[in-house]
């Protein structure tokens, strides 16, 4: 299981969290639904290694990580898509992969698997990665992190300015690799999106959580409400 | 929103040395003003060597600390201020003292020149663009024979002066400099051009954003600190009676601005004057080492970037919040 | 007209001498976006290492660059891990005046070692063997240089285009942040690059050693040039960098055959003219 802590996070002198726990086990679906400037991308950041914190503030299947860098946690199976892609464009889509695996870990999730799952991917393998649609960015972004097979999967965004039907696809993918035992936490604007996708969900407001449960019997009014902080 | 308050934190107690401070200072100016008539002349010159390498140092770490201009090529400034007094005198056959404010004049015009190539580079870029300047005018310097060339010239006219004239002369001009450099730097950050810049420095975009026009207030900066800069070389070289290219237009020029902002404290106003004094304490201390009192000033250096980026005043601001200058602006209680 | 020919050929060189001096500098810049004032400073340490290990062992130039070569290997990693990763991403102002300081050390540190006297890597008369080649002369040494170089320049663009290694420092010259989440881990990997750069210099040192004369103070000329090859290229492109060593090159041969003690004026002309005209440098950072 990976969970934090009441975890406190600072941007200098800035605090973004301020003692917030949460959880996600194995195979589970978390969202983290909650308005701009929330804490949300922080939360992930924590996780992740991008934002310092103290060593018991993350446990990852009963060991404290809190605090180490990013290649530490990629090694220990945490891995994430960043909000706004950012792939690589001195790199060819197939060098963003090829450059996570060599670096991931080993296990089902491969470059000729995903080339095979999606042929347009196959198509665009030689072209800088930065030359493609969003959607398209998306799918390499997510296939980027799906290649170092990471148990945890943490998805910043990722249906930010998409088109629906590259949403539906970013989805697929990502359903796929739920069905094969993923634990994902999403980051998602989209309220409704979020709350289908996911078996549990933590709404975050001003680095708290100000409500959390299950996603099927969310009542949409506490949400609004919590959301909005009113 | 009731969050707000908690959210800045509380500004620092400022120690202000509101009364002290005047009296102090203009006791100390008057016994500065009045050291040639009983010291030695040695000290003089040693003074004189320690004002214009203030100087120097101030106007360096103006560029560099308010301005975010870092310059390795400072030495033009010293080459260009020096050899503009130096012909102006030999070849008007003036009085050298006088030629003072025609080398200020040459240097703030050299500044507003080299402005144009130079404010078209940034960051390393620039900083290196300066040096490659200043190779330019070594190298031009040593190949022009009616500057002397590799030789250089010696300064005429002041041999028609007896030495207890020409010493005080000097060292007044060097006191000058180096209290007309902290006096320029404190009206400079106390005013419109410090507030732009202290912007500039923290948030360029939105310094722009908020109407501060970047360009003139970093053009401005340039062609002060160069005219500071020349002047002080100037003053520096009228100490040793000859102009060389080799020794105006020095990397050591540089170096020696940068150890002493780098030690006292580089964007701050006391920072150039505790690195001035380490600078040459440790030069009198290890005169005899030679090389190695070099090799120590590097690692020094090194060791401050290291550990105490902010050099020597900030491990002194940590202990105690000590404005002496007062150009610290504090944010405003809620 | 032959002597315009025999001065571009020379150039041309010479050039790719500086071109060798810069690699290590636009792999610096481009993928830690460092500098490095010392970057002189170490190509003279490099000549002087060779000097001592020809003197300890009795060989040839190229000989003790078996010896020389992983140990300027080993100095780059270090200073990296130890003194350089302290200050990298933290602005240009850190890394420049720490470089400085070290510049400053090691030039103090190898006159009080070597004293002050100029000293040469002797390489028999390999300085002196030329042949001619449509009446133009040309040296062997310089003609070695080149092929050196150009060898080097073409293994470090396959290595930054085809290796993982490469493909690692693209990526965190483009983002170092999102690098760092697809497990670049970046103190180690500068390490290595330092390393990298440290051995190649060493080559150039040889080459620039039995050509020129050198003291402790060579280093900051050889900074300047490599410098100003660098940044005409333009960052981020290898054989921009190779480019831009050549033109400095014959930029100099030519100043000095206008007049002896303008060549390296010429060189800084041409430089600043070029930068004034194209701020970014020549060439555009390499896009697949």
């Amino acid at each position: 299981m990976l969970s934090t802590d009441s975890v406190d996070a600072y941007y200098g002198l800035f605090q973004a969290l301020f003692g917030l726990s949460f959880s996600v086990s194995p195979g589970e679906t978390v969202a983290l639904i909650g308005s701009n400037g929330a804490g949300k991308s922080t939360l992930l950041k924590t996780i992740v290694g991008a934002v310092g914190v103290r060593r018991d503030g993350v446990r990852l299947d009963g060991e404290d990580v809190g605090g180490d860098s990013e290649p530490r946690q990629l090694a220990r199976g945490v891995a994430l898509v960043p909000e706004g892609r950012r792939l690589f464009g001195s790199l060819t889509v197939l060098e963003n992969l090829q450059l996570a695996a060599r670096n991931g870990r080993s296990g089902p999730w491969t470059i000729p698997r995903l080339m095979q799952e999606f042929p347009v991917m196959k198509e665009f393998q030689h072209r800088p990665s930065t030359a493609l649609s969003g959607g398209q960015q998306q799918l390499v972004a997510i296939s980027r992190a799906l290649v170092c097979n990471p148990s945890y999967l943490l998805c910043d965004e990722i249906s930010l300015g998409l088109s629906p039907l590259a949403v539906n696809e970013v989805y697929r993918l990502l359903s796929r690799a739920r069905s094969e035992g993923l634990a994902v936490v999403l980051v998602e604007q989209n309220v409704t999106r979020a709350l289908a996708e996911s078996d549990r969900f933590y709404c975050i407001q001003k680095g708290r959580v100000a409500l959390s449960g299950k996603s099927a019997e969310a009542d949409h009014a506490k949400v609004a409400q919590a959301y909005f902080g009113m | 929103m009731s969050d707000f308050s908690t959210m800045i934190p509380e500004a620092p107690k400022v120690l202000r040395i509101t009364l002290v401070l005047p009296v102090v200072t203009m006791a100390v100016c008057a016994l500065l003003i009045a050291l040639p008539w009983y010291s030695s002349f040695a000290t003089q010159r040693l003074l004189v060597e320690g004002f214009t390498v203030f100087a120097i140092a101030m106007a360096w770490n103006l560029l560099a600390g308010y301005g975010g201009l870092v310059v390795v090529g400072h030495q033009m400034f010293v080459g260009v201020g020096a050899y503009a007094l130096f012909a102006s005198s030999n070849w008007l056959g003036l009085n050298p003292w006088l030629c003072l404010p025609i080398a200020a004049l040459v240097s703030a015009l050299f500044s507003l020149i080299s402005s144009v190539p130079m404010f078209r580079l940034s960051g390393a870029h620039f900083a290196v663009g300066t040096w490659v300047l200043a190779e330019m005018l070594h190298i031009l310097t040593l190949n022009t024979t009616w500057l002397g060339a590799g030789a250089g010239m010696p300064l005429d006219a002041l041999g028609g002066f007896d030495r207890w004239t020409r010493n005080a002369g000097v060292y007044w001009a060097a006191l000058a400099a180096g209290l007309g450099a902290l006096a320029i730097a404190r009206t400079i950050l106390r005013g419109r051009l410090g507030l732009a810049l202290m912007s500039v420095r923290d948030d360029e975009p939105a310094a722009l954003a908020s109407g501060v026009s970047v360009r003139i207030a970093k053009l401005s900066l340039w062609v002060i600190s160069g005219t500071l800069t020349g002047l002080a070389g100037a003053v520096s070289y009228m100490n040793t009676l000859q102009v060389t290219p080799d020794a105006t237009f020095s990397l050591n020029w540089t170096a020696i601005a940068i150890f002493t902002s780098v030690l006292g404290g580089i964007g701050t106003l006391e920072g150039p004057l505790v690195g001035t004094l380490l600078y040459f304490l440790l030069r009198e201390v290890f005169a005899d080492y030679g090389a190695w009192y070099l090799i120590g000033l590097g690692m020094l250096a090194i060791a401050t970037m290291v550990v105490a980026p902010g050099g020597a005043w900030s491990l002194i601001t940590r202990r105690w919040p000590i404005d002496l200058f007062r150009v610290r602006r504090d944010m405003p209680k809620l | 007209m032959q002597i315009a020919i025999e001065t571009l050929v020379g150039g041309l060189m010479l050039g790719a001498l500086y071109a060798l001096f810069g690699l290590g500098l636009s792999l610096s810049l481009g993928v830690m976006r460092m500098i490095n004032i010392a970057h002189g400073d170490l190509i003279v340490l490099g000549a002087y290492l060779c000097s001592v290990i020809m003197q300890l062992l009795g060989v040839g130039p190229f000989l003790s660059l078996i010896l020389v070569v992983p140990l300027m290997f080993v100095i780059g990693m270090l200073l990296q891990s130890l003194l350089l990763n302290r200050v990298v991403g933290g602005g240009t102002l850190s890394p420049l005046l720490l470089t400085f300081g070290l510049s400053i050390v090691l030039q103090n540190v190898l006159q009080e070692t070597f004293s002050a006297d100029t000293r040469s890597l002797q390489a028999g008369d390999l300085a002196l063997r030329g042949f001619h080649l449509g009446g133009v002369s040309i040296g062997l040494l310089p003609l070695l240089s080149t092929v050196v170089s150009v060898v080097i320049f073409a293994g470090t663009n396959w290595l930054i285009n085809g290796s993982h290694l490469g493909r690692q420092a693209r990526a965190v010259a483009d983002d170092p942040a999102t690098a760092r989440l697809v497990g670049v881990d970046d103190r180690n990997f500068f390490a290595l690059i330092t390393g990298f750069i440290l051995a190649v210099i060493a080559i150039a040192a040889v080459l620039y050693g039995i050509r020129t004369p050198f003291a402790p103070s060579s280093g900051p000329e050889r900074l300047l040039y490599s410098f100003e090859a660098v940044v005409l290229g333009g960052l981020g492109n290898i054989w921009g960098t190779f480019i831009g060593g050549v033109i400095i090159g014959v930029a100099q041969l030519f100043g000095a055959k206008v007049s002896s003690g303008l060549g390296p004026f010429f060189g800084h002309l041409v430089f600043l003219a070029t930068l004034l005209a194209r701020p970014d440098g020549l060439f555009r950072r390499t896009q697949r």
